[in-house]
């Protein structure tokens, strides 16, 4: 008797606590691939030299490998409590990847943060993939992929910026940032808007640090648009050289400013996605100012098999030598419901001190034409 | 008793679905309704043709995208409804696997829909899950 009241009340524990927690899931991607590349370079620097071609084993052929852990809270009257933990790491090596300082890794790059959402929509705080880069994935028939897509131009415009590719703080606009009060509002036929907010903590320095922007979006009849602005402070203050040459101080300077509007329209098999940005120094636009354009065509043949390919175009509107033009196409082949296998083969033709990638995380020699292919598989868990 | 209870609540189950099914149908535009003369709104949807003609066809793919952008956690603007002669075909991308089939059985409540050829893939949004 005593026995059974006491495996009663352990259930009941254990009930109680399922129902509190209502789900926490683990779960993750690991994405790999073999590469070959017809130039290297070993950094973004405008006139880094060519390496020479490279063969590599590479993560994140689609998107980066990560992880991550989230859940979320019931907490009655249509509102929940939802909390996510994630990161990428590096599939060839097992590092984790980037966060806001050069030289430095964190374990949930991607995001960290705690939010709730109700009949309002929903609030995030931390550090979280901010809403520009949906926005732009949602009007790339490429998806804003590691492998020749609205992503890469958009990283082809800071490296141009002087980005130098060692940490997450952007020149111009970001694809993560920290500190960050993100709201999305529920959709009001099909339209709906993405605020950010982003203290900067920097001691003495209101404006210091802080980012800010603003998504329009809307999604009905087969059709995405965008719009976005961004605008940041004193982001990106590691030099190239950095840590030789010290980090910029955080004043509050507005020097980050994106905007961004695309479209993409889906019609039976076919997607066709364009867009059209301009990225600048607001503070300092003869040292950075440029724009971006793109174009993509895609092709569903079944559920298990899709053809996707991009334009990319990259102008300097400081000198007319610096610009650059990619080409990108993949083919996906859904294997089962959690691997997919694709290849895919870019060419990017890179002039003046462009150096536009084909592929997140292997630069290309500036000013030169490159050639890519690779091969991969994709796995979800 | 309990089994009593229970067809009362199918009951009024029946009567919200079918309360339900009437008002959407009430927005049927007027060019879909005058090609079925005759017909009441309720038999419409099952048991006459269904309405045909190009006309016909842009009205039910509007509807069908109405339907759909009903729903909050899916964007229509990833899927591709096309219309021909009541039979409804889908294109395109969902975010979670269990919205494939959800949203052919939203394009199949649709009054005068009387077949749904299901191509949703599923692409799951940036930065993962």
């Amino acid at each position: 008797m005593k026995l059974k009241s006491c495996c009663a009340a352990t259930l009941a524990i254990f009930a109680t606590a399922a129902h509190a927690q209502s789900s926490v899931t683990l779960y993750g991607v690991i994405d790999t691939g073999m590469l070959y590349q017809s130039t290297s370079a070993a950094t973004f620097q405008p006139h880094a030299p060519n390496l020479g071609h490279v063969y590599q084993l590479k993560d994140g052929g689609i998107y980066a490998s990560f992880w991550g852990i989230k859940g979320s809270e019931d907490i009655g009257g249509g509102y929940k409590v939802n909390f996510k933990l994630q990161g990428v790491f590096n599939s060839t090596n097992g590092k984790f990847g980037l966060a806001d300082t050069p030289g430095t890794t964190a374990i949930f790059n991607q995001f960290a943060t705690i939010g709730v959402s109700g009949p309002f929509g929903t609030f995030d705080a931390g550090r979280q993939i901010i809403p520009m880069i949906y926005a732009m994935a949602e009007t790339d028939v490429r998806g804003a992929q590691y492998f020749g897509s609205i992503l890469t131009a958009w990283l082809g415009v800071n490296q141009a910026a002087g980005w130098p590719g060692t940490s997450t703080n952007a020149p111009i606009g970001a694809l993560y940032d920290s500190n960050a009060l993100v709201y999305n509002s529920p959709k009001f036929y099909g339209a709906s808007v993405a605020l950010e907010y982003a203290p900067g903590g920097v001691a003495g320095q209101f404006q210091g640090g802080t980012r800010e922007s603003a998504v329009l979006k809307y999604s009905n009849y087969g059709l995405n648009l965008s719009a976005v602005y961004y605008n940041g402070h004193d982001t990106n203050p590691f030099p190239l050289t950095y840590p030789a040459a010290p980090a910029v101080p955080a004043t509050g300077l507005a020097n980050n400013r994106f905007y961004y509007f695309g479209a993409m329209y889906t019609i039976s098999g076919f997607s066709i996605s364009a867009s059209y940005g301009i990225g600048k120094n607001p503070a300092k636009s003869n040292t950075a100012d440029f724009e971006m354009a793109s174009g993509g065509l895609g092709y569903q043949f079944n559920p298990r098999f899709k053809i996707t390919s991009g334009y990319y175009y990259l102008k300097d509107r400081n000198n007319s030598a610096n610009h650059s033009s990619e080409f990108a196409i993949g083919a996906e082949y859904n294997l089962s419901q959690r691997t997919k296998a694709y290849a895919q083969v870019g060419y990017v033709d890179n002039h003046g001190t462009m150096n536009q990638t084909i592929i997140y995380g292997a630069p290309v020699a500036p000013g030169e034409s490159t050639t890519a292919a690779m091969i991969g598989i994709r796995h979800t868990f | 008793m309990k089994n009593n209870h229970v067809v009362k609540l199918a009951v009024a189950a029946l009567f919200v679905a079918a309360s339900m099914n009437a008002w959407s149908q009430s927005g049927q535009p007027a060019s879909a309704a005058a090609s079925v003369p005759g017909t009441s709104a309720m038999t419409a949807s099952s048991a006459a043709a269904p309405a045909t003609g190009r006309k016909a066809d842009r009205a039910l793919r509007r509807k069908v995208y109405a339907a759909i952008g009903k729903q909050k956690d899916i964007s229509a603007g990833n899927i591709s409804v096309t219309a021909k002669d009541g039979a409804i075909t889908l294109n395109g991308s969902v975010t979670d696997a269990s919205q494939v089939d959800k949203v052919a059985e939203i394009a199949k409540g649709v009054p005068g829909v009387t077949s749904v050829t299901n191509k949703l893939t599923v692409k799951k949004p940036f930065g993962g899950m």
